[in-house]
C-alpha cells in the first residue's frame, strides 16, 4: 500500500504493456483474421464410422501435409473433440478445398521393385539398385525374441516374425534366420540399374493402388513400387514401440482373416522369395504418397500372428511408425459435415462493419463515462487504453504462435467484454461515491471502496471466465472463438484491475491535489492531516 | 427542483426509494407475460432454423439488378427443386447481396449452381459464396452447447453457492433462464433465423445474466451482513441493496448496450452485414432483460425464499418505504458493523469533527427514526 510501490507498479505495467505492443508491431505480429472476415473456404470434417484417437491424429496430420503441399498461406487445421475443422484462407474454389482434404487417407503395402536416389536430370532415371546381393546381410540378437515373442522365435520356426527396416546399424548375428540386409537408405550405393524407369510404365497418381508408382520416403529417398498387396487393414489397431535389444521396434499384431493374415502371408512369402512381384525383398508402407518405411521381409511365413518391424529407430520414429500402422488399422474416414466459402468482398465487408461499429461504440461508452462521471471517466480511457494494447498484443503473439484467428464471433465476444469492464470501473466508483457521501475523505473513500468493488468484479468474471471454459472445452467453431475472446477478456480486466486502476485511483486520492475537491460531483472533505 | 432532475440527481447520489419487494407482483407479472408469450410462440411456431442447423446449401451472390425470378430460374435449370428455396435479399451500402438457401445438395450440384450463379451475376466464381452444412452437423453442435451449459449450470451454481449462497445460486439461475428465454422467444415471434452466431449471442446473453445478477447479490449479501444485527425483514435488505446498485446497474447497462447498439445500426443498417444485425438484435435484448430481471425477477424471488428464514420471519412484514428506507440506506449513513466501528475509529482520527457526526448518524439508523437533515460539512 505504499505509495513508492503504486508508482512502480503502475509504470511498470504501462511499459511492459507499451513494450509487447511495439514488440509486435515490430515483429509484425497482427491479429490473423478469421475466414468470414478475409474470405476463403472452410470445411468441416467429423469421421464417419469406426476410427480411434490415435488413428484421427494421424489423419489430422495427413491433411496437415496435403494442405501444406499446395502452399496455403496460414492454414488452419484444428481438432476440435472428434471433429476437424479445415480452414483455407484465400482458397475460394470449395471445389479445390475438398479435393485437397475430403480424400481419405489409406496405409498401402505396395511392394518395392527399386529404391535409390532420384535424379531427375536424367531422361531415364538411374536408380540405385538395393538388391541383397549388394549389402551386408546381418541379423538380428535372438534375446529380444525370447522377451517379446516367445517360443516361435528360439526354435527357429516362422513364429512371431521380424520384419526389419533400414538396420544400418545392426551387426550382430545370433539368430541365423532372421537375417537383416540392410536397405541402404541412409548410404546409397549408386548403381545404375538395368531397368530404366520408363519401362517400368511409371502412374502419375501416386494414391493409385493399382498403378506402378516413384514414391519418396521423408529423406528424400526414392522407391519405385508395384501396385498395392494390402492395405494396413491387415494389421489389428495394437501398434506398439517397443525395445529389443537395446533397439527400438515396433510390434503390430495382424488380423486373421482371409482380408488379414493370409493377405499378409501371400505378400510377405512373395517379397521374402523376391518374386518378379517383389524383387527387392522389401515391401513399403505408403501413406498418402509418402513411404514411411520399407522394410525387407524376413520370413516367408507369419503364423504367430505378430509382425515386428525393427530397424535403427529413435524412440520417436519408433512412436510414430506405430502410430501410423494404427491409423493403416482403422483408417478415419471423414464425411463433410460443413463446407463454405466466402468471397472476399463479403468478408471484408463484414470486418469494415465490425472495426466501425468497435470504435463507435467504445466513443460512445467514453462519451457517457465523462458525461456521467467527468475527471475521473479519464481513469477509464487510460484503463481501457492499456486493456486495449494488452489485448492487442495476446492476441497478435496467439495468432502468430498457436494460428489463433480472430473471427466474426471472437469480435462479438470483445465487444460485449466492453461492457464488462467498464463496469468494473462503475463499480468502483459508485462505490467511491457512497463512500464519500458518507462523508469519508477521498483517499479513505477510494482505499475502502476497492476493496469492496474487487470482491464483486472478482465473483463476476469469474463467472465470466467459467462461461468462457465450459464453452471452450465442451463446443466447436464459432462458439469456441467467442469463449476465448470472453475469457481473454475476463482475464484482462482482472489484471488491469487490480494493477492499473487500482493504483491510478488510489495514488490519485491521496495527492495533494486532490484533497477537498468536487470528486464525481460530491464535495469531498478535506483531511486535516494528510 | 424540476422533478425528472431531481430523480437523476437521486439516482446519481444512490438516494432512491423503489420499493422493488412490495412492487414484485408487477415485475412478475410483466415477466410472466413475456416469457410464456415467447413459450407459446415457441410451441407453435418453433424456431426459425438456419442451414447450419437443418442442413443444406447457402450461396450468397453480389445481386445488382437480379431478382427473385432470376434465383429460382438458376436452380431449375440446375435441377434443385426450387418451391422451398428461401431467397433473402441483404442490403448493405452500395451493395446487395441475393442469398439463396436450399436442402442438402450434392456437391457437383453446389459447384454448378455457384457457376451459373457467377454467370447471371457476370462477377468471378470467387465472388459467389457456398456454404453447405449437412444435417447431423447441426444436431451434433446443439448437443454440444446443450451439454456445455448443463456443466456450466452445475460449476456457476456451485460458485455461487460458495462464493454466496445456494438460494442466490437458484434465483440467479432462473433470472438467467428468464432472459435466455425472453431472447429466444423473441427470435420464434419475430420468426428470426437462428444461426451459429445467434447460438453465441445467446451464450452472451446468459454469461452477461449472471454476471449481472452476482454484482447485484454481492451487494445484498454485504448489506445482510451489515444488517445482521439490526433486526431487519429481508425485504428492507433486498431493497436498500436494490436501490444502492440501481445507479450501477444503469450505467453498465448503458455502456454495455451502446457498443451493440453501434453494432446494430453501423453493422446492420449502414454496411449490410445482415449476420450482424441479427446478432445485435439478441444481444440487445438480452441485455436489457439482463438488468431488469436482477432487479425485478432476482431479487424479488430470493426475498420469497429467504424471508421466512427464522432470522429474518419476526419481520416478515416490515417493509420500510420512503424516508424510512432513506434512512435505513443511510442516505445519510449506513449502520456499520462492530469490526466497521474499530475501522471507523481509526477514520475519526484524521477526521476528527465528521466522527462525532457520523456516531449519531448510526444511532438514527438503527432506530429508524426519520433522518436528520444534513449538516452541512466543511
Amino acid at each position: 500500500m505504499n505509495k513508492r510501490r503504486q508508482v512502480v507498479t503502475l509504470v511498470l505495467l504501462v511499459f511492459v504493456v507499451g513494450a509487447s505492443l511495439v514488440a509486435n508491431l515490430a515483429a509484425g505480429n497482427t491479429p490473423a483474421l478469421g475466414l468470414d472476415l478475409q474470405g476463403g473456404a472452410s470445411v468441416t470434417l467429423q469421421p464417419a464410422g469406426e476410427f480411434d484417437a490415435t488413428g484421427l491424429d494421424v489423419a489430422v496430420e495427413i491433411i496437415r501435409a496435403r494442405v501444406d503441399s499446395i502452399g496455403v498461406a496460414e492454414p488452419e487445421i484444428i481438432l476440435q473433440g472428434d471433429t476437424v475443422v479445415v480452414n483455407l484462407p484465400g482458397v475460394n474454389d470449395q471445389q479445390e478445398a475438398l479435393n485437397i482434404i475430403g480424400r481419405t487417407g489409406e496405409l498401402l503395402l505396395r511392394p518395392v521393385l527399386q529404391s535409390g536416389i532420384y535424379n531427375p536430370d536424367a531422361t531415364t532415371t538411374t536408380l540405385p539398385g538395393t538388391t541383397t546381393s549388394s549389402s551386408p546381410s546381418t541379423s538380428l540378437p535372438a534375446t529380444g525374441d525370447s522377451v517379446e515373442d516367445g517360443a516361435g522365435m528360439i526354435s527357429g520356426g516362422p513364429g512371431a516374425s521380424r520384419v526389419v527396416s533400414t538396420a544400418t546399424t545392426i551387426t550382430a548375428t545370433t539368430v541365423p534366420e532372421t537375417t537383416v540386409p540392410e536397405t541402404s537408405s541412409t548410404e546409397p550405393v549408386v548403381v545404375t540399374t538395368e531397368n530404366p524407369l520408363a519401362d517400368l510404365g511409371l502412374g502419375d497418381d501416386p494414391n493409385d493402388p493399382t498403378q506402378t508408382v516413384l514414391l519418396f520416403d521423408k529423406s528424400g529417398i526414392a522407391y519405385v513400387v508395384g501396385p498395392a498387396g494390402a492395405s494396413g487393414k491387415v494389421f489389428k489397431n495394437d501398434a506398439q514401440p517397443d525395445v529389443q535389444t537395446g533397439q527400438w521396434a515396433v510390434v503390430v499384431g495382424l488380423r486373421s482373416g482371409v482380408d488379414g493374415d493370409q493377405l499378409w502371408n501371400r505378400l510377405a512369402a512373395a517379397c521374402f522369395n523376391k518374386t518378379p512381384q517383389c524383387p527387392t525383398g522389401q515391401l513399403a508402407m505408403v501413406l498418402d504418397g509418402t513411404v514411411i518405411s520399407a522394410p525387407t521381409v524376413n520370413e516367408p511365413e507369419f503364423t504367430g500372428g505378430t509382425v515386428q518391424i525393427s530397424g535403427s529407430f529413435t524412440a520417436d520414429e519408433a512412436r510414430e511408425l506405430a502410430k501410423i500402422l494404427e491409423f493403416g488399422a482403422v483408417p478415419v474416414r471423414f464425411e463433410v459435415s460443413q463446407a463454405q466459402t466466402v468471397s472476399a468482398t463479403l468478408g471484408s465487408d463484414s470486418l469494415r462493419a465490425a472495426i466501425i461499429s468497435g470504435v463507435i461504440g467504445i466513443l460512445l461508452v467514453v462519451l457517457l463515462l465523462l458525461a456521467y462521471y467527468r475527471t475521473m471517466a479519464l481513469f477509464v480511457i487510460a484503463g481501457m487504453t492499456v486493456s486495449i494494447g494488452f489485448l492487442w498484443s495476446v492476441i497478435s503473439l496467439l495468432s502468430r504462435t498457436n494460428g489463433l484467428a480472430l473471427s466474426l464471433s471472437g469480435i462479438a465476444g470483445i465487444i460485449v467484454s466492453i461492457g464488462i469492464a467498464v463496469d468494473s470501473y462503475i463499480v468502483f466508483f459508485e462505490r467511491i461515491k457512497d463512500e464519500i457521501r458518507s462523508g469519508k475523505t477521498l483517499k479513505n473513500s477510494a482505499l475502502r471502496s476497492f476493496e469492496s468493488a474487487w470482491r464483486t468484479i472478482v465473483a463476476a468474471d469469474t463467472v465470466s471466465f467459467l462461461a468462457a471454459i465450459t464453452l471452450w472445452y465442451l463446443t466447436v467453431g464459432s462458439v469456441r472463438g467467442f469463449a476465448f475472446f470472453l475469457g481473454i477478456s475476463a482475464l484482462t480486466d482482472i489484471l488491469i484491475t487490480y494493477f492499473f486502476t487500482r493504483n491510478a485511483v488510489l495514488l490519485f486520492a491521496r495527492s495533494k491535489r486532490a484533497q477537498g475537491r468536487k470528486v464525481l460531483g460530491i464535495q469531498t472533505v478535506k483531511p486535516e492531516v494528510m | 427542483m424540476a422533478s425528472p432532475f431531481d430523480g437523476f440527481g437521486r439516482l446519481y447520489r444512490g438516494q432512491t426509494t423503489v420499493n422493488f419487494i412490495g412492487k414484485r407482483v408487477v415485475g412478475f407479472t410483466v415477466s410472466l407475460v413475456i416469457v410464456l408469450s415467447g413459450a407459446i410462440s415457441l410451441l407453435v411456431q418453433g424456431l426459425e432454423l438456419g442451414i447450419d442447423f437443418r442442413g443444406g446449401v447457402a450461396w450468397e451472390v453480389p445481386a445488382g439488378s437480379l431478382t427473385d425470378a432470376d434465383a429460382r430460374g438458376v436452380l431449375q435449370k440446375n435441377g434443385v427443386e426450387s418451391a422451398n428455396a428461401k431467397i433473402q435479399f441483404l442490403t448493405g451500402a452500395g451493395t446487395q447481396v441475393m442469398r439463396v438457401q436450399v436442402g442438402d445438395q450434392p456437391e457437383d450440384v453446389r459447384l454448378a449452381v455457384q457457376k451459373s450463379f457467377a454467370e447471371l451475376a457476370k462477377t468471378e466464381l470467387q465472388e459467389v459464396s457456398v456454404a453447405s452444412v449437412s444435417s447431423s452437423w447441426g444436431r451434433s453442435i446443439t448437443e454440444k452447447a446443450i451439454r456445455a451449459l448443463l456443466v456450466f449450470f452445475v460449476i456457476v451454481s456451485i460458485y455461487i453457492s460458495w462464493r454466496l449462497e445456494w438460494k442466490m445460486a437458484i434465483t440467479a439461475i432462473v433470472a438467467m433462464l428468464h432472459d435466455v428465454l425472453l431472447s429466444v422467444g423473441i427470435y420464434s415471434i419475430f420468426s428470426f433465423e437462428v444461426t451459429p452466431a445467434t447460438v453465441v449471442a445467446f451464450l452472451t446473453i446468459l454469461g452477461y445474466s449472471l454476471y449481472d445478477t452476482v454484482v447485484v447479490f454481492d451487494r445484498v449479501q454485504e448489506n445482510a451482513e451489515k444488517f445482521s444485527t439490526s433486526r431487519q425483514s429481508f425485504a428492507n435488505v433486498a431493497n436498500v441493496s436494490t436501490n444502492e446498485v440501481l445507479a450501477r446497474s444503469l450505467n453498465t447497462t448503458l455502456s454495455s448496450a451502446l457498443p451493440v447498439v453501434a453494432l446494430l445500426f453501423v453493422g446492420s443498417f449502414a454496411l449490410g452485414a445482415k449476420n450482424l444485425e441479427e446478432f445485435a438484435v439478441a444481444l440487445l435484448v438480452g441485455m436489457l432483460a439482463g438488468t431488469y430481471s436482477s432487479i425485478f425477477v432476482a431479487v424479488p424471488l430470493l426475498d420469497l425464499l429467504k424471508q421466512n428464514e427464522p432470522k429474518y420471519r419476526p419481520f416478515k412484514d416490515q417493509v420500510a418505504t420512503g424516508p424510512k428506507m432513506a434512512a435505513l440506506m443511510g442516505v445519510d449513513s449506513p449502520p456499520k458493523r462492530p469490526q466497521d466501528a474499530v475501522t471507523s475509529v481509526a477514520d475519526s482520527t484524521e477526521i476528527a469533527d465528521s466522527a462525532g457526526d457520523s456516531l449519531a448518524k448510526r444511532a438514527t439508523a438503527t432506530l429508524t427514526h426519520p433522518p436528520r437533515p444534513r449538516k452541512k460539512r466543511r
